[in-house]
């Protein structure tokens, strides 16, 4: 959770989540971040799905730059993290399988992450 | 009555200090109830200089019976395979440890290096270090191949980063007092009464183990420390989670992940940047297995525990 989300998003991102859900990303719970994220992908966002981290060093990259970021830059995490709402690639990777996936609460426990997610889901930190 | 000598090479003093923690039976113990004399070691020997010198010389000149030669530490041989850089009592330690142990009826290797050769052998070696019958995975070390002590049995190896007290004065006592004969040695010559189940075994994330549930940061309870952490418990063997530290924990007890350090390998991945404490993976699949096990049969095994996992196993259910 961001102490100071203004910091982290432009004022205008901030009321754009305010007058859609009547909070923002760092707010809001489970089925709101569902929703939230759904509807990013709804109105066309793209995400950084390849390269696929092949090793720890990229993998590694990668956490650094979502490190930094504040719970309410959902749309960075997205991008960043190469979110999908379906599996991907040949082995049809997928969060169930996920080293990361709590099944039960339906939710990414990497910390950089630490959003809900569906077992359909899928993004390039995926590992088993 | 069996006379040891233990002497340091290449060392930390790491398994001087572990052998005097031990508790069951404890350095004291070796010498009051099992009839150990310590002719002479580093922290605890009295003599100094010449004293020590005249020691190790009996040793060699067959004056004073050797029972157990122990080394702790590598056998260096830098510069240029002189050991000049470690000089004991006059002379290069290599050249002490070689006449020691061919007239010692028992020679114990104790700690990584000493054994395999450990964190002073990694890569790029600068030390040129040994371990007394190995260097890492290679046999041959300090000793050679064939090397065997005068009782017929090689170099005894009691890895460890350090060797846990206890598994160093079990053994002791054991060669100490006729019981040697029990022992057998794995391939890479540990005693298999310590070195043949995992550091996993008995350790109390096996149930998150099984379901697949990681632990993601340092600190946490919950979860396994194989899937991100670089835990090497399931590939690592050793007693850690049976024969406990300190009598009540181990590292992944603790939310530690096991380095190896049992290991001939171990340090592993010569300790490059971002190998330590992470595990590594190709494609987001672990680069080393649990023993015995392919990556067919892993993938295929993680579908079903992650279909299995019960709801506890993703709380933290070690309630304060
Ligand atoms: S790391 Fe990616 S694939 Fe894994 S659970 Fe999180 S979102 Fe899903
Ligand atoms: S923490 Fe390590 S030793 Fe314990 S169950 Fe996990 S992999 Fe095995
Ligand atoms: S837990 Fe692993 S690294 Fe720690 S002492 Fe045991 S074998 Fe060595």
């Amino acid at each position: 959770m961001s102490e100071n989300p203004e910091a982290s998003i432009t004022q205008e991102q901030r009321q754009a989540y305010i007058d859609k859900y009547g909070l923002t990303p760092a707010e809001a719970g489970h089925e709101m971040l569902i929703q939230m994220i759904e509807d990013h992908f709804a109105e066309g966002l793209e995400t950084e799905v390849e390269p696929f981290p092949e090793t720890d060093r990229e993998f590694g990259a990668l956490l650094d730059q979502l490190r930094p970021l504040s719970a309410d830059q959902l749309r960075e995490k997205l991008v960043i993290s190469g979110w999908l709402l379906q599996p991907y690639g040949e082995d049809q990777m997928r969060c169930q399988e996920c080293m990361y996936y709590l099944v039960h609460k339906r939710w990414c426990d990497l910390p950089e992450l630490d959003l809900p997610a569906k077992p359909e889901w899928w993004c390039r930190l995926w590992r088993i | 009555m069996a006379n040891l000598l233990w002497l340091q090479g290449g060392a930390c003093s790491g398994n001087t200090m572990s052998f005097l923690n031990a508790e069951e039976p404890s350095a004291c113990d070796l010498v009051t109830d099992f009839g150990i004399n310590v002719l002479w070691q580093p922290s605890l020997g009295l003599e100094l200089g010449d004293q020590v010198k005249e020691i190790v010389e009996k040793c060699i000149s067959g004056e004073i019976k050797l029972d157990i030669f122990v080394f702790e530490g590598t056998v260096i041989n830098a510069p240029n395979g002189t050991g000049e850089w470690n000089r004991f009592c006059g002379r290069p330690m290599k050249d002490w440890v070689k006449e020691l142990s061919a007239v010692a009826d028992f020679v114990v290797a104790i700690g990584d290096c000493a054994t395999y050769g450990g964190i002073p052998a990694t890569a790029p070696n600068p030390s040129e270090s040994v371990g007394l019958q190995f260097l890492k995975r290679d046999k041959g070390g300090a000793l050679g191949e064939g090397f065997a002590a005068k009782s017929g049995l090689p170099v005894i190896n009691i890895p460890g980063c350090p060797a846990h007290p206890d598994w160093v004065t079990q053994i002791l006592v054991a060669v100490a007092t006729g019981r040697a004969g029990d022992l057998t040695l794995d391939e890479f010559h540990r005693p298999k009464t310590f070195f043949s189940s995992f550091t996993q075994t008995g350790c109390t994330r096996n149930m998150h183990f099984a379901y697949k549930v990681s632990t993601t940061a340092f600190g946490q309870r919950k979860g396994c420390l194989f899937y991100d952490l670089g835990c090497r418990g399931p590939m690592t063997h050793s007693p850690c989670n049976r024969i406990l530290w300190n009598r009540h924990s181990s590292k992944t007890r603790a939310g530690m992940p096991c380095l190896g350090c049992t290991e001939p390998e171990f340090p592993f991945f010569d300790l490059a940047p971002g190998t330590v404490f992470k595990t590594q993976t190709v494609m987001g699949v672990p680069k080393d297995m649990p023993e015995g096990v392919d990556k067919k049969g892993y993938i295929k095994l993680t579908a079903a525990a992650k279909g299995a996992a019960p709801a506890w196993a993703e709380e933290d259910i070690f309630v304060v």
